[in-house]
């Protein structure tokens, strides 16, 4: 018989519970605090721009992949927060110290907003309405600007100037969404949200209070979507309305399903793999001498490649990144077997 | 016409709900399967109806051999175009479509005819109802009209899950009636899933009885009534051991001694 | 007189669009957010069919049609059918990732110009005098295509054996299959009808406007309406076009064309709020999933 026995509700609750996971960890930390050093401004960028969509990311799974509440509007609450931001800076040069917190805010006023539909909806038309408040909170966006005259996008200075610092800024924030998050799962929190996915009738037979779990995972997830949006608006150092499309949203779904329904990590894979794979698929096409004749039309492939490989997931790794690592390191520890023992 | 060999049918790949079923079905007979909650007959009925898909079950075992031809594992809607028509236990019309489009929207049998003028004539409490919604119709006239779109198929074989289920004696005596009319005067073969043992022995011609997923007792009805399991369990018995706590000691000494 | 000719033909606009929406998701519980970028696909079909029978205008008309329909079963039958029994967000993403997949080929097949196939037709769009107000030739047709197309629906699904099945597998599946309806066969049919009507919505905008990417729009601006009529059925299509098209043209013409846009989930959102499944949608609908 192999495997270990849990014998204290300590290590129940753990969240890493054994040696190698901790080394694992150690020395994932490693890689990511040397990385900067090592890297050139191009994958500086890059990584910024993973871990910044990681915060979102994680937003994103904890309110669809754990609450089980299907949520389109995830570009307009980032919109929310680039605009509060963008606006506070404008209107009263207001310092970083004020806008995320004032971004956050925001959100969480939000999430109660975006989150009341769901007491009443569910599933295609809870998706709907988020999708209708999208398009309100997006207008909105850019009546202010075109109202005070900054039709092509607000411009913000950023007390950020360095690749190097903001990469460390942008690490402390995801590291602190991802523990944050995974505090929160193994708590009374997450264990209502998971029941309210798994059959909410149920859930409120058990005492769950059915709503203010509902809420709470709108006003959470929009919390952490709109800082990430302000983050955003300073790391870009620009907002406009034309950022925060629907396609945005889309890849931010796409994060969550081609990493994996229901698992921080497949967030966190899932961005990195969303990110990364515009670069790939530029670096394709130059391999493949490409890049000249279509150059002008890379967004378009982008968005068909885009296309092909959700269908992919969809159809083909419904579990994503992170079912396809499980049946991997299953196959691997099983082999020559193909089941468990049972 | 129909034939189950030695048919097993597994659920979620482990659990067995049917093992080691044989049974036959000759050409214009009735047969009926009688048995109590789950003793595999509704499952045995989905097997031949091509419906395991969906529950995710499958046939592992055995043959299901309609005229000769293996139709285990076959898609519903062309098991129902070979002419096998389902009367199922639940949801057995479209709710909100209205009776003559209930029976329009069956798709006839390549190389059957049918005509709407047929139903109405065996079941003519539906014809003042022809425009009338089918979610208003009452479980009696649902039953008939569920036969009716099956008939609809013009199947050679009409499966029938639980025809007496939640209603009343008389309706069941009169439905029963009809389908012996309706095989006296189109020869369609019928197979009845039944906890009615009375009812069902009653309209048969030939019985099995399933229990935990066997046939247990096979014959004519003749035969299974004068039999004292069935005399017992089934039609009611000379009310002695009647709780359930007798029945299960019942059946473990009959399993462990008989 | 002329905001009321507007309203029209705006209403037949979102109505033309959102059948499709209503076709498919009452037939198989999917909804299509492709359905943009499969009108737009059609309209290209007229470009291309346009500038293949220079000349032969209605040949090229019937062939763009065709060809619609036939796009419409292929999506089913080459994507769709793969997401029958998955959950309803694997359903919708699948649409999301087709559009997206059709938008970045289109681009690539056809480039980002705004093209006009009115003008490759050999036909110009002329106004027509009604009373005190005009309208334009297309807007004329396009009012007169979406009562015909739902003309031909309902009687289609009325009185038809193939209409009649398909409105039987949208209620309950599973009696379908028993009955012996092949489903694949009904949901196919049911795209294909679908992106039909989306391709003569998308064919007529794109004669009457020019054939750019704000087509896409358009077809996502439609889905209200679609909703606030109720997701499954057709008269409720008419009536949800006629007063987000109302709501929509007031505004833009009485306080701020800049709401164009917004207008229609607006309206949704206040839909949700009140009677989540539309003026007449089935109820249970919100219990289904």
């Amino acid at each position: 018989m192999s495997g270990y026995f849990r014998t204290r509700y300590a290590e129940d609750s753990a969240l890493l519970d054994t040696r190698p996971q901790k080394i694992a960890l150690a020395l994932f930390s490693i890689v990511l605090l040397v990385y900067p050093f090592l890297a050139s401004v191009l994958w500086l960028d890059i990584a910024n721009q993973i871990l910044l969509s990681a915060v979102g990311a994680v937003a994103l799974m904890l309110l669809t992949g754990y609450a089980g509440q299907i949520s389109l509007g995830h570009a307009g609450l980032l919109a929310a927060g680039a605009f509060t931001t963008g606006i506070l800076f404008k209107e009263a040069s207001a310092p970083m110290w004020i806008t995320l917190p004032a971004s956050a805010g925001v959100g969480a006023l939000l999430g109660l907003v975006f989150g009341l539909p769901s007491l009443r909806l569910r599933g295609l038309y809870l998706a709907v309405s988020t999708l209708a408040l999208h398009f309100i909170v997006i207008f909105a966006g850019s009546e202010y600007e075109t109202k005070r005259g900054y039709s092509t996008g607000i411009v913000i200075d950023s007390p950020i100037q360095d690749g190097r610092a903001w990469y460390f800024v942008l690490l402390a924030a995801a590291a602190l969404t991802v523990l944050f998050a995974l505090n929160l799962l193994r708590a009374r929190t997450g264990r209502a949200w998971r029941a309210i996915h798994a059959r909410e009738a149920v859930a409120e037979a058990l005492g769950i209070s059915v709503p203010r779990a509902k809420l709470a995972a709108f006003v959470v997830s929009s919390t952490l979507t709109a800082l990430a949006g302000s983050l955003f608006a300073y790391y870009r150092g620009f907002v406009s309305a034309e950022a925060f499309s629907l396609y945005l949203t889309i890849q931010y779904v796409a994060m969550i399903i081609i990493g994996g329904m229901g698992s921080i990590a497949g967030a966190l894979a899932g961005s990195a793999f969303v990110v990364l794979f515009p670069y790939a698929i530029d670096g394709g096409m130059g391999a493949l001498g490409l890049s000249d004749r279509l150059s002008s039309l890379v967004f378009a492939v982008n968005y068909s490649a885009f296309g092909v490989v959700m269908i992919g997931f969809l159809v083909f790794e419904p579990e994503g990144l992170i079912g396809l690592w499980r049946r991997v390191r299953d196959w691997l520890v099983l082999w020559p077997f193909k089941q468990r023992p049972l | 016409m129909l034939k189950v060999e030695k048919l097993e049918v597994v659920y979620h790949r482990v659990s067995t709900a049917v093992q080691g079923v044989s049974l036959e079905v000759n050409e214009g007979s009735i047969v009926a399967i009688i048995g109590t909650n789950g003793a595999g007959k509704t499952t045995t009925l989905r097997a031949i109806s091509g419906f395991l898909g969906l529950d995710d079950a499958r046939v592992t075992e055995g043959a299901i051999l309609y005229r000769g031809e293996h139709i285990e594992n076959r898609p519903p809607h062309r098991i129902a175009r070979l002419g096998i028509a389902l009367v199922p236990e639940r949801s057995k019309v479209f709710e909100n479509l209205c009776v003559d489009d209930n029976l329009l929207a069956s798709v006839t049998r390549r190389g059957g005819a049918f005509d709407r003028a047929q139903v109405y004539e065996f079941f003519p409490a539906l014809a003042p109802l022809r425009r009338r919604d089918a979610g208003y119709l009452s479980g009696g006239e649902r039953q008939m009209l569920a036969i009716g779109s099956a008939l609809a198929c013009a199947p050679h074989l009409l499966l029938v899950d639980e025809l007496s289920q939640g209603l009343s004696p008389i309706m069941v005596d009169e439905l029963m009636h009809r389908l012996r009319e309706v095989r006296r005067q189109t020869g369609i073969t019928v197979l009845l899933v039944e906890q009615n043992a009375q009812v069902a022995l009653e309209v048969a011609d030939y019985g099995y009885v399933m229990e935990n997923g066997r046939i247990v007792l096979d014959g004519t009805p003749e035969r299974l009534r004068a039999h004292p399991d069935v005399q017992e369990f089934y039609l009611g018995g000379r009310g002695e051991r009647r709780s359930y706590r007798d029945v299960k000691q019942y059946r473990r000494s009959r399993r462990w001694y008989g | 007189m002329q905001i009321a000719v507007n309203i029209l033909v705006l209403a037949s606009i979102y109505a033309l669009i959102c059948c499709g929406y209503v076709l498919i998701y009452k037939v198989s519980r999917v909804l299509s957010l492709a359905h943009g970028e499969l009108m737009m696909l059609g309209a290209y079909g007229l470009y291309a069919t346009a500038s293949l029978f220079a000349g032969h205008p209605l040949v090229a008309l019937a062939a763009a049609v065709a060809l619609a329909a036939t796009v419409g079963a292929a999506v089913y039958l080459a994507l769709m059918w793969r997401m029958t029994g998955e959950s309803v967000l694997a359903a919708v993403l699948a649409t999301i990732a087709l559009g997206i997949l059709l938008r970045g080929a289109m681009i690539l097949a056809f480039g980002t110009e705004t093209r006009h196939p009115l003008g490759q037709l050999g036909w110009t769009n002329a106004s027509v005098a009604l009373g005190t107000a005009r309208i334009s030739a297309v807007g004329l047709a396009l009012v007169l295509s979406t009562a015909a197309v739902y003309g031909g629906l309902a009687l289609f699904l009325r009185s038809s054996r193939w209409g009649i099945r398909m409105r039987a597998a949208g209620q309950n599946p599973l009696l379908a299959a028993q009955r012996g309806i092949g489903l694949h066969g009904i949901y196919a049919l049911a795209w294909a009808l679908a992106t039909f009507t989306a391709g003569i919505a998308g064919m007529l905008l794109a004669c009457d406007a020019g054939l750019e990417s704000t087509l896409v729009i358009i077809g996502l601006k439609a889905f209200p309406a679609a909703l606030v009529g109720g997701l499954d059925s057709l008269v409720g299509a008419v009536l949800g076009s006629l007063v987000v098209a109302t709501a929509e043209v007031l505004l833009i013409h009485y306080v701020d064309p800049l709401l164009s846009d917004v207008v229609p989930f607006a309206v949704l959102l206040a839909m949700l709020v009140v009677r989540p499944w539309g003026f007449f949608g089935s109820r249970e609908e919100l219990d289904r999933v």
